[in-house]
């Protein structure tokens, strides 16, 4: 059965980096047959499976075309692996509304019969925070069943990782979503493993993955390309061969409980980073 | 000038033919028996629909609304649909089925109706009503997208999804007959009546025209029930009358129960009835009687009268539900007139794939057919281009525009609220065809009358 599983994380935290690395990962280690249906307007969830090349939004293409031409063929593009891409797109920054644009390329995608049972995983890259229903649409009924918040260390992003945690909650008892756990993407602060880990199993889930920081993801990056196709033999894209596995063996599947502001500060204090 | 079609080209819209997709949703919801629908959006979305609905036939409806403020579009408003639904179960004791219809803020901020019912499937039913039968049916109709018919259709699926299961084989035939008139219903279930064809009618809306009783019950209520509704997948087949109406559910009927499917035949005017009769023996099996034949023979004799001395040439206009409009100008083109100008309403672009229209453009020398219309495409022609009409057919909306320019004009289709009791005549059917000949011939004898065009020629008829 064809697991479906959305991606949160703050802005910035390395969420389609790491996204994307898994996924060619998954793909060239592990034989897995991958999807990924990028919900940010920026449309670049997909950019270093496709090799960089641009690809038309699905949401473009329905602005300029209609509806009725959004079809498959038009809008996904195989990558790496033949790893099969889309990217929602939306409106440009201060205008629209881009959580319409996520609820709306779903349903399209899923009208149009492109999550086929072939597949192995579907990947929903999910922008930033869970600002509005529209970005919670991955986590719906019948969409993502799984969720894996990317955080690192550093206060904002579990603040951000405790915030996605509470909208989870909102939707866990009647789509049946649940955390798989949150990946670290090591931002290399003071005390980060330790105190993600004391965060996760104060939210009830755990570290499915502790990723460290490595510049070959940047050199990677620059060539267009995840480490996995960049080089197979690099320690680093052991590391994601390894988050992969963990991934595709999960059986630890939870509603989290998250922090109030005031047991996350005090969190925060105890590690020494609110200096 | 050849036949053409395409859409409107100045943007803005002047005079909307249509309303949205939430009235769709609301005028199915109506139309089942022990059923109030809860419109999950601003109260507007449900006054106006309302209104528009007592307009047309000087009845009142039930109808509820999640009236949705300030509040409620920043924070979600899904606490409002519960209270909602719990107050509307207190209130009303009968009530089993409540389609919860989003509209365009609900869908804009994201609202997830599906998980509000299944929510409340869960936790307020078994605890606070249990063991009584609550059907929460959850449609999507955001105002921006389609119109009030695509929103019908919308509507329709998703409560034959929602009931439609197979026990045994129960010979009748599913007849959705799209948005239409209570006069309608009772042509269309008289024609099946006189072929001995047991039928399920979505929507039973002929107690519409409701009675005043002594009891003063003040409400109007269709008649479509859960049971008749459960029953459409035992169905021998499904009768879809109107393509852009009815599709969607007969799609999914044929599709899950392999029901066999007629969808598209949309029976206005004799040729049109004539086809209907023969797909409907096609699936049942039964004769169409001679009874039938005469009625056919009195709305020719109806017809005869009339067309080819008062009806052939006349220019008309049409405009209004696509299967309506369409429909019309068949019948027009039968009656020798002339069809030269079509309105749709809605920015539907595979109006072209439509063989009926297809084949009124290869045939039909004089026809301009504009979709995504309004009624200024209609007044401007008149008024700045000087289109010549004798006749125009249309709802209403358009009554200022008849008025204006002098031109005689038929009501039609949907809302029609300036003449008295139209929602009881049908334009379907062999009864339909005669009222449609008579009423034509009727309106341009009175403009005659009124301006004094060779009005002494009705005396020598």
């Amino acid at each position: 059965m064809t697991r479906k599983i959305a991606f949160y994380g703050k802005g910035g935290i390395g969420k389609s980096t790491t996204q994307q690395n898994t996924a060619a990962a998954m793909a060239h280690f592990h034989g897995q047959k991958i999807f990924i249906h990028g919900c940010d307007p920026k449309a670049d969830s997909t950019r270093l499976i496709l090799g960089g090349k641009p690809q038309e939004s699905l949401m473009d293409l329905l602005r300029l075309k209609g509806v009725q031409k959004v079809t498959n063929d038009s809008v996904i593009r195989k990558g790496y692996e033949g790893i099969q891409c889309v990217e929602s797109g939306g409106p440009e920054p201060g205008v629209g509304c881009a959580g319409r644009g996520v609820i709306t390329a779903i349903d399209l995608m899923d009208k149009n019969g492109a999550y086929t049972d072939d597949l192995d995983f579907v990947f929903f890259d999910v922008l930033g925070d869970v600002v509005c229903g529209g970005f919670a649409m991955p986590i719906r009924e019948g969409k993502a069943q799984e969720v894996y918040i990317v955080a690192s260390g550093e206060m904002m992003a579990v603040y951000a990782a405790n915030n996605i945690c509470r909208g989870l909650v909102k939707y866990a008892k009647q789509s049946g979503v649940r955390l798989g756990g949150i990946i670290c993407n090591s931002r290399k602060v003071d005390r980060e493993q330790e105190f993600l880990e004391e965060f996760t199993s104060a939210i009830g889930t755990r570290m499915i993955h502790f990723v460290p920081r490595d510049n070959v993801v940047q050199r990677a990056e620059f060539n267009k390309m995840t480490v996995v196709e960049f080089n197979d033999e690099e320690n680093q894209a052991r590391e994601y061969g390894e988050l992969a596995s963990k991934i595709i063996k999960n059986e630890d599947f939870v509603i989290p409980d998250p922090l109030t502001m005031d047991q996350l500060e005090a969190m925060v204090v105890k590690y020494g980073l609110a200096d | 000038m050849p036949a053409t079609i395409h859409p409107r080209e100045r943007p803005g819209i002047i005079n909307p033919i249509f309303t949205c997709q939430p009235a769709g949703a609301q005028f199915a919801s109506i139309g089942i028996k022990d059923c109030i629908g809860i419109v999950h959006g601003g109260q507007g979305c449900v006054m106006f629909v309302r209104l528009i609905f007592s307009q047309h036939f000087k009845e009142s409806f039930e109808l509820a609304s999640s009236s949705l403020h300030e509040d409620g579009a920043v924070f979600g408003a899904l606490d409002r649909v519960e209270e909602a639904v719990d107050v509307l179960l207190m209130r009303y004791p009968k009530v089993r089925v409540v389609p919860i219809i989003s509209t365009c803020s609900t869908e804009v901020i994201g609202d997830d109706i599906d998980g509000v019912v299944r929510k409340l499937n869960e936790e307020l039913l078994p605890r606070k009503y249990p063991g009584r039968e609550v059907h929460l049916v959850a449609v999507h109709a955001p105002s921006f997208v389609g119109s009030m018919v695509s929103g019908y259709n919308v509507a329709v699926r998703d409560l034959v999804q929602h009931f439609a299961g197979r026990t045994e084989p129960n010979g009748r035939l599913n007849l959705l007959t799209g948005w239409v008139n209570p006069g309608d219903v009772t042509e269309l279930k008289h024609l099946l009546a006189e072929m001995e064809v047991d039928a399920t009618v979505l929507f039973e809306t002929e107690e519409f025209d409701s009675p005043l009783m002594p009891d003063k019950s003040g409400v109007s209520h269709g008649e479509t029930t859960v049971e008749d509704l459960r029953s459409l997948g035992d169905a021998v087949g499904t009768v879809a009358l109107n393509r852009y109406e009815t599709t969607l559910a007969a799609e999914y009927l044929e599709q899950e129960f392999g029901i066999p499917t007629v969808s598209g035949v949309t029976p206005i005017g004799i040729r049109n009835t004539d086809t209907f009769l023969q797909r409907v023996k096609n699936l049942t099996g039964k004769e169409i009687p001679r009874s039938l034949v005469i009625e056919r023979g009195r709305a020719l004799d109806a017809i005869t009268d009339v067309a080819h001395m008062f009806l052939a040439d006349k220019r008309v206009a049409l405009y209004g539900n696509p299967d309506l409009v369409i429909g019309l100008a068949e019948f027009c083109l039968d009656m020798e007139m002339k069809p030269v100008l079509l309105l749709l309403g809605d920015d539907n672009p595979n109006y072209d794939d439509d063989p009926r229209i297809r084949a009124m453009l290869e045939h039909v020398d004089e026809m301009e057919i504009v979709t995504n219309a309004d009624l200024w495409e209609l007044e401007r022609r008149i008024t700045q281009e000087n289109l010549e009409l004798d006749l125009i057919m249309g709802h209403s909306k358009g009554r200022f525009v008849a008025i204006d320019s002098q031109i005689p004009m038929l009501r039609v289709g949907f809302p029609v609220y300036d003449r008295a009791g139209y929602f009881r005549h049908p334009v379907m059917g062999y009864a339909g065809a005669t009222w449609l000949a008579e009423s034509i011939a009727n309106t341009l004898f009175a403009d005659m009358e009124y301006k004094g065009m060779k009005e002494w020629v009705l005396n020598v008829w």
